[in-house]
């Protein structure tokens, strides 16, 4: 077996909010990036040609937030057709951020993404380890939904950010672990109370011993504590504490990007900063959604879900039966294991996330949902007849090369 | 590798009054269901439906986790003090229990039995 996934005992994912992978890691040459858009534009409403600009500010710029929820998320990736043989051309975000502000110049924003050198910690991280340039949200709509592929590998037939209710059936990946024989850790670990977590408010109601906050991830990384499964959610809000002000860091428009290049750094470095727990933790680093921001590759079509939104539900008119996958987001994985600059074209979506745990932990778990027993692992079951071609942690010898942040 | 210098945001970052997000609304919301559903004595006399701002959504958020964390705290602790009292019922019971005969234990445990016996029909 190679030695970076005999290692490997821990994993972590980390869920920002709302950036595009173009929008962030665009200006990166070779990566299906910008330099693959070609001649991509999208048409503003005055039928002029809006091309991607490398002028995305931190703050300021995306006001109101853009809209991500499904209409405006189908506009943005069929640019109006509703014709029923529609193909996804991405020409409608310019067109679905006028209809917020009614103004044509300040539409043209939504087409900017971030020279590398803005966001050093994001793209330093994609370019020294693994990126994944076909990772896409799980459905084209907005947050909670999306994160709740992360946790349970389906929404349960929700596209919007309405609270979910799973039935018992189908357990969280956290649940799936605690109560695996031999049983397992998992851990949520939130920004702060003041902040809390997203979605898993049901979680947080009958099973608070899976939740802790992001202070006790610092301490578990140096203790060398931390579980076998965690997963990380920022800081949602500007708020005080009793120590201060806290900004938010979870990169949602218009919360300011470097507090997020902060926040990434800094559970890098926790990791990286004990030798011990460096050598045998993978970290994810992926974002919910595009956040109504463009990107130009179209997201495909996948295995339905055994849940269906109709009509009403998704504003559309039209049922959705979870066939296609959101926009594509920036997602990177970091190891000491994975050799510099590689990058991963496989198809993912945030259902690959508890199929990556599953997988990897448990080996199987039952039942599942269609959309999650479709998706792709990122990080290979620990087996004797691992495929080379799909391993990412594919070094025999620990890089000593790897960056470190000034946090 | 060189050390790569990660700039901080300014402080004119901060602005808890920044309207919510429609995600922080739903967050509210999210946290509104779970706060009906804690015994009345947590409960915050906090108007969810009237959050306008990040930070008004904040300080909703972080009574009703708190409140849920309390709620679960305190439900332990009784669970603790039940446990201790059985312990002390079991270890009452058995002092009562006449020593060195051959039946000692039978009697003991039949005498266990009997109190949570008793205990039942009196609920």
């Amino acid at each position: 077996m190679p030695t970076g996934l005999d290692q490997l005992q821990h994993i972590v994912v980390l869920m920002m909010e709302n950036r595009s992978f173009d929008h962030m890691l665009g200006s990166l040459p070779g990566i299906g990036g910008i330099d693959d858009a070609g001649a991509y534009i999208n048409p503003d409403t005055n039928g002029n040609p809006v091309k991607p600009q490398p002028l995305a500010e931190f703050q300021a710029q995306l006001q109101p937030d853009p809209d991500h929820h499904f209409p405006a998320v189908d506009l943005q990736i069929f640019g109006g057709d509703t014709s029923p043989n529609r193909q996804p051309n991405m020409q409608g975000f310019v067109k679905s951020f006028f209809h917020q502000q009614g103004d044509v110049g300040h539409s043209q924003k939504i087409m900017y993404y971030f020279p590398k050198e803005k966001l050093p910690v994001l793209t330093t991280l994609a370019q020294q380890f693994a990126v994944f340039n076909r990772w896409f949200a799980s459905i084209p709509g907005p947050t909670i939904c999306n994160r709740a592929f992360a946790h349970y590998g389906t929404s349960f037939g929700r596209v919007d950010l309405n609270p979910i209710y799973p039935p018992e059936h189908i357990q969280s990946i956290y649940s799936r672990l605690i109560n695996a024989n031999p049983k397992h850790t998992a851990k949520v670990y939130y920004y702060d109370t003041t902040s809390s977590t997203m979605e898993v408010a049901n979680l947080l109601q009958n099973q608070p011993e899976l939740f802790g906050t992001y202070g006790q991830f610092l301490d578990d990384c140096k203790k060398g504590n931390l579980p076998e499964y965690s997963f990380i959610e920022p800081n949602y809000s500007d708020h005080e504490t009793d120590s201060g002000e806290e900004v938010a860091n979870d990169q949602h428009p218009d919360h300011h990007v470097q507090a997020g290049e902060v926040f990434i750094a800094t559970i890098y470095q926790a990791i990286k900063d004990n030798p011990q727990l460096w050598q045998n933790t993978a970290l994810l680093i992926t974002y919910d959604e595009h956040g109504g921001i463009f990107d130009h590759v179209p997201p495909p079509s996948c295995v339905k879900d055994i849940f269906t939104a109709d009509g009403n539900a998704t504003g559309t008119g039209v049922p959705f039966q979870f066939d296609r996958l959101g926009v594509r987001v920036p997602s990177v994985l970091v190891s000491p294991w994975i050799p510099k600059g590689t990058i991963v074209s496989r198809v993912f979506d945030h259902a690959s996330i508890p199929a990556t745990i599953t997988k990897f932990f448990l080996g199987d778990a039952s039942p599942r949902s269609p959309r999650e027993i479709n998706a792709d692992v990122f990080i290979e079951p620990k087996s004797a007849n691992v495929d080379p071609a799909r391993n990412v942690l594919s070094l025999t010898a620990m890089r000593t090369d790897c960056p470190d942040f000034d946090v | 590798m060189a050390l790569i210098t990660v700039p901080k945001p300014p402080k004119s970052a901060y602005n808890p009054d920044r309207p919510a997000t429609s995600l922080l609304k739903a967050h509210v919301e999210h946290m509104r269901e779970a706060e009906s559903k804690l015994p009345i004595k947590y409960r915050s006399d906090f108007y969810a439906k009237a959050v306008r701002t990040e930070g008004e959504a904040a300080e909703y958020i972080r009574d009703v986790t708190e409140a849920i964390q309390e709620a679960h705290a305190d439900a332990e602790k009784r669970r603790r003090t039940r446990r201790k009292k059985r312990r002390f019922e079991i270890a009452a019971a058995a002092e009562e229990r006449p020593k060195n005969t051959s039946g000692a234990r039978k009697r003991a445990t039949s005498a266990v039995k009997k109190t949570r016996a008793t205990k039942k029909r009196k609920k």
